[in-house]
């Protein structure tokens, strides 16, 4: 049995008194690629940002690789924070992507790629851009290195993200919606990088509404409703027949859309 | 200090709002003007508005008040100094209002309107009903902070002669030989003041959006 | 009433000189505040919580003072503190007081005005604090914040006549006391308004020019 590339265990997440993560027990293979669903407000988006260690969990651990995120148990079921050198290690090994895509506007899409590449690893000017260039081309992008973020589409901006994320070699990719803020005729380019990216072996943990997506691309999907993970499976199993209430419930809001005879 | 000088130095700061007060009114109403003349399709209104603007808010206060205060008697025209102020300080306000009017007017949504015009409102009640409303709610934190600063730039008219708290703290500290506690003290009312009206100024804004909520 | 020219030219070395001075104390006072509040905001930021707040204090009261009560009290009430200054050196630390307030608001808004997002996204990738403030925090606020520093600028311009009441001699005291001699004060006053004018139209044109050459680096996303 293979390790798991992200290792949660029983983690909760409040902001102030609202319990937004209610006990959250998830396994993430390596080379495998995971859905978080759920409605809005279920805590799918926090769980993968406590991944990203964006947020603080408030109690449970979670583990990258087998090294403890953030914060390691000291034995009598206490935690204490780790040191910023181990946190930024244990991280190092992770890319995420956002919904928003966060591109630097006053750098170049090759600027925004390879500026960790020179500023965190130190890698000299002329070979980081080597990189970049291999990066932007793998995402389709090779010809728009010299373009500023707002001469780029949607589509093209959150390709450049995932090419910033990949030239750091991380061992696992998360995805915050990565195709919520794009027009429907530009999700396909991005999910189309994703899908080669899940075809090559990347461990991925991807925050979608895209059901279609998930279904096909998805080594398993995880359900999530009010804190809880509700379901943990493969696709199949998941959206086959009988389907779980809640989540019948879910996908019938996407009806409209056409969703529900992707699944 | 004793009582006597704290209820004039009180005093002069009253000056001073008053005079501020008036001057903001006065260059509400101008400053409408000049923004309609500015915004008009008419060149013989809409080029000596944009001047107007350009002129008033290029130049110093300060040397707008030394113009007007010494202009008024050279063409002829006698008046107390206090009433010279209160030009300079108008027109000077009205310019920077006229802006802030037109910035106002520019904002509001062009759907907001379109939906008018699909109910079957006259331009005109469109302006009454709607624009205007929206575009003064939408000027009133612009509103506030001319307020202040005038409050502020009235301290200027102490160099015609006007007693507010500025001239007042000046008259004081000469003849007592103790301007850090005439002017620190001068200082800590226009703090007051200020604030006073930034907070009012909240206050109205949060009540104006509760209106505008229900 | 004639707008004496005359007035102008024989008095060319005296305004010329006084411009000069109008010149000189904007551009180094301008300069010296943009640095004091950049690092006034800057500590306000990531400071400690008790500098923060007293620096939060000392903005507050400069932006609800008048400038020229400022000046007074720097000037005649220094004195009695021990810092007996002249004319010039009073104009031009008080002008650099004055306006380190204000500019240290633009930066603070500037920095607040970074979507988070980029900062997370900077973090994800490893960089330091210290990277993110210089490589995407400061680049990123201060194309956001260059047409309000243009403008300020131009404010502080204006203000710049108000040292005339210390006995700066600069371009408006200058001015101003050719007219008195010469029993033309109103034309005089008349002149340096028009110069003024031009000169804040002039610097605003350049600020625009400025911002155009920056704009596309204009959030691509809102």
């Amino acid at each position: 049995m293979t390790r798991s590339a992200v290792l949660v265990r029983d983690v909760h997440k409040s902001f102030g008194d609202v319990e937004v993560l209610k006990g959250i027990d998830l396994a993430v293979p390596q080379g495998s690629t995971t859905c978080l669903l759920g409605p809005s407000g279920s805590g799918k988006s926090t769980l993968l940002r406590c991944m990203a260690f964006l947020e603080e969990t408030t109690s449970g651990t979670i583990e990258i690789n087998g090294q403890p995120l953030g914060f390691a148990e000291t034995g009598d079921g206490r935690r204490t924070r780790l040191p910023a050198g181990d946190i930024r290690k244990v991280r190092s090994r992770i890319g995420m992507v956002f919904q928003q895509f966060n591109l630097w506007p006053h750098m170049t899409a090759l600027g925004n790629v390879t500026e960790a590449l020179v500023t965190v690893r130190g890698m000299k000017r002329k070979e980081a851009n080597a990189k970049g260039e291999a990066q932007l081309a793998r995402v389709g992008l090779g010809d728009r290195g010299h373009h500023y973020p707002s001469e780029l589409s949607g589509g093209q901006q959150q390709r450049v993200a995932i090419a910033r994320a990949l030239a750091l070699e991380p061992d696992i990719l998360l995805f915050d919606e990565p195709t919520s803020s794009l027009d429907p005729e530009l999700t396909g380019e991005v999910l189309n990088v994703m899908r080669e990216l899940a075809g090559g072996g990347m461990t991925m943990v991807v925050v979608t509404h895209e059901i279609g997506f998930a279904a096909s691309v998805g080594d398993k999907i995880v359900f999530l409703d009010q804190g809880k993970l509700l379901l943990d499976g493969p696709p199949s199993e998941i959206f086959g027949a009988p389907r779980h209430p809640r989540l019948q419930q879910f996908l019938e809001t996407y009806l409209d859309r056409g969703a529900a005879t992707l699944v | 200090m004793s009582m006597r000088l704290f209820e004039l130095m009180l005093w002069a700061a009253g000056n001073t709002i008053l005079l501020s007060a008036i001057s903001i009114l006065i260059g509400f109403v101008i400053g409408l003007m000049v923004c309609a003349a500015k915004v008009s399709a008419n060149p013989f209104l809409r080029i000596p508005g944009t001047l107007y603007v350009s002129l008033f808010r290029g130049v110093p206060l300060l040397v707008q008040l030394l113009l007007i205060y010494n202009l008024l008697p050279a063409v002829g025209i006698m008046v107390p100094s206090v009433v010279a102020a209160v030009i300079g300080l108008s027109l000077c306000t009205a310019a920077y209002q006229a802006e802030n009017l037109r910035g106002g007017f520019q904002s509001v949504p062009r759907g907001l309107l379109e939906a008018a015009d699909m109910v079957g409102m006259s331009p005109w009640k469109q302006l009454v009903r709607i624009r205007a409303p929206i575009a003064f709610r939408l000027t009133l934190p612009a509103l506030v902070n001319e307020a202040i600063l005038i409050l502020k730039a009235s301290s200027l008219v102490s160099v015609v002669g006007v007693i507010e708290l500025t001239r007042m703290a000046q008259n004081l500290s000469a003849s007592s030989f103790r301007p850090l506690l005439f002017y620190s003290v001068a200082g800590a009312m226009y703090l007051v003041i200020c604030w006073a009206v930034a907070g009012g100024g909240s206050i109205a804004e949060r009540m104006l959006r509760t209106g505008s909520r229900a | 009433m004639t707008l004496d020219f005359g007035l102008i030219v024989q008095n060319l070395p005296e305004i010329l000189a006084a411009f000069w001075m109008t010149i000189w104390i904007w551009i180094v006072s301008n300069i010296l505040a943009v640095a004091f509040g950049f690092a006034v905001a800057t500590l306000r930021r990531y400071g400690p919580g008790w500098l923060g707040l007293l620096l939060r204090l000392f903005v507050e009261v400069i932006r609800g003072t008048p400038f020229l009560v400022q000046l007074f009290l720097l000037y005649f009430g220094g004195p009695f503190i021990g810092l007996s200054l002249d004319p010039i050196p009073a104009g031009l630390l008080g002008m650099t007081v004055y306006a380190t307030a204000y500019y240290s608001e633009i930066f603070r808004a500037g920095y607040n005005a970074v979507p988070v997002g980029h900062v997370e996204a900077a973090e994800c990738v490893g960089l330091t604090r210290g990277q993110i403030i210089r490589r995407i925090l400061v680049p990123e606020m201060t194309m956001l914040v260059l047409p309000q520093c243009v403008n300020m600028a131009i404010l502080m311009m204006k203000e710049t006549a108000i040292l005339s009441i210390i006995t700066v001699p600069e371009l408006t005291l200058v001015v101003g006391a050719i007219g008195s001699q010469q029993y033309a004060f109103v034309e005089a006053m008349f002149l340096l308004a028009l110069f003024y004018w031009f000169l804040v139209e002039v610097s605003g044109f350049l600020g625009r020019i400025a911002e155009a050459r920056l704009s596309k680096f204009r959030f691509a996303h809102s």
